[in-house]
């Protein structure tokens, strides 16, 4: 049930079309996962935070240095040293305190992927490195609830939604590990990006709209130009391949 | 045949800045051939050291993969090749 506070709050999304209270209702009660705190998880926590998404955990690491304030617009300059899921779950509190901020200062590993993200709806992928990404894509497939996948370079992003057993999974698109390089990143590109996730993200809470299911979004924000590739599920994919035969 | 080269952003140091260029040939790997030969220095981002696809690099033909067939996929005039590099930060 909503409260006045929240109908006001929320009023100008409750008006539009498809999403009404429901669809609030539905926010409310969402739990979402987000791996990383970094430039996408930012700005991803900050718009699903101030959409009234119920709750968000929040997983990183790391803390916060002076080469991050560029892009990492949650932390600043007198967040220095302090963990980056602190600084940005004290801001979002801020934001939004209806919204329940779960922090958690740890790194992701194959051993505690599990526990880390029981009983979560949706998994949204902010990290910064292949494995982590893989084993994201891996639990939600087992799990069978939907991943939403962005990532950046310098004025280029990338977004893809995956919903288990009928869509394309990161795996099917990335093969291998990527050689580790300081990559380059202007504050916009994962704004731009993090906010496509946050937008498919509250698009499949509240059940309207098109996904990008099937398809990898490409952003060059040089030229300014966003492309739509075509996606296929790969029938042999390490990940969703026999997720697919068992269906069948 | 002659076909459109989507060049990502990290490659164009080596086109000069041009994000589009075009290219010939009748496979893929030819019209990769045809960037490097026009463009030196770019083979790095394209290849291995053993002539294949760099594997963190996909060619996409017409807005489709063209992962398996890669290099030896077919083209026709008029395509549109888009080159994009797996991504992995998050900013």
């Amino acid at each position: 049930m909503l409260t006045d506070d929240e109908l006001e709050r929320y009023d100008r999304q409750i008006a539009i079309d498809g999403f009404g209270k429901e669809g609030q209702e539905k926010l409310k009660k969402a739990r979402v996962f987000l791996a990383g705190a970094g430039g996408l998880g930012c700005t991803v926590s900050l718009y699903l935070a101030a959409a009234g998404v119920g709750t968000i955990r929040m997983v990183d690491p790391d803390a916060i240095e002076l080469s991050n304030l560029n892009r990492q617009v949650l932390h600043w300059t007198e967040d220095i040293g302090r963990l980056k899921v602190d600084s940005a779950a004290a801001k979002l509190r801020r934001l939004n305190p209806n919204v329940k901020v779960e922090a958690i200062g740890q790194k992701i590993t194959a051993a505690s992927i599990s526990s880390l993200t029981a009983g979560f709806d949706l998994l949204v992928d902010a990290m910064d490195n292949l494995p982590t990404r893989y084993l994201l894509n891996k639990v939600a497939l087992e799990r069978n609830i939907p991943f939403f996948h962005g990532a950046v370079y310098g004025f280029e992003g990338r977004v893809m939604t995956v919903l288990p057993r009928e869509t394309a999974c990161l795996r099917c698109v990335y093969r291998g590990d990527i050689p580790e390089e300081k990559t380059p990143v202007v504050g916009v590109t994962p704004a731009i990006i993090g906010c496509i996730q946050a937008a498919e993200v509250i698009k499949h809470i509240v059940g309207i709209g098109q996904l990008l299911t099937n398809k990898l979004l490409i952003y060059d924000g040089l030229t300014m130009k966003f492309t739509e590739l075509k996606v296929k599920k790969n029938p042999d994919c390490e990940h969703c391949g026999q997720l697919v035969k068992d269906k069948k | 045949m002659s076909v459109t080269m989507n060049v990502p952003s990290n490659l164009r140091q080596f086109t000069g800045g041009q994000a589009v260029v075009e290219c010939d040939g009748k496979t893929v790997g030819e019209c990769l051939h045809d960037l490097a030969r026009k463009f030196p220095g770019i083979e790095m981002g394209l290849f291995d050291s053993e002539g294949n696809l760099l594997h963190y690099l996909d060619v996409y033909v017409n807005l489709e993969s063209s992962y398996p067939e890669e290099l030896n996929k077919a083209v026709k005039d008029g395509d549109e090749l888009h080159l994009t590099l797996f991504t992995v930060a998050g900013g």
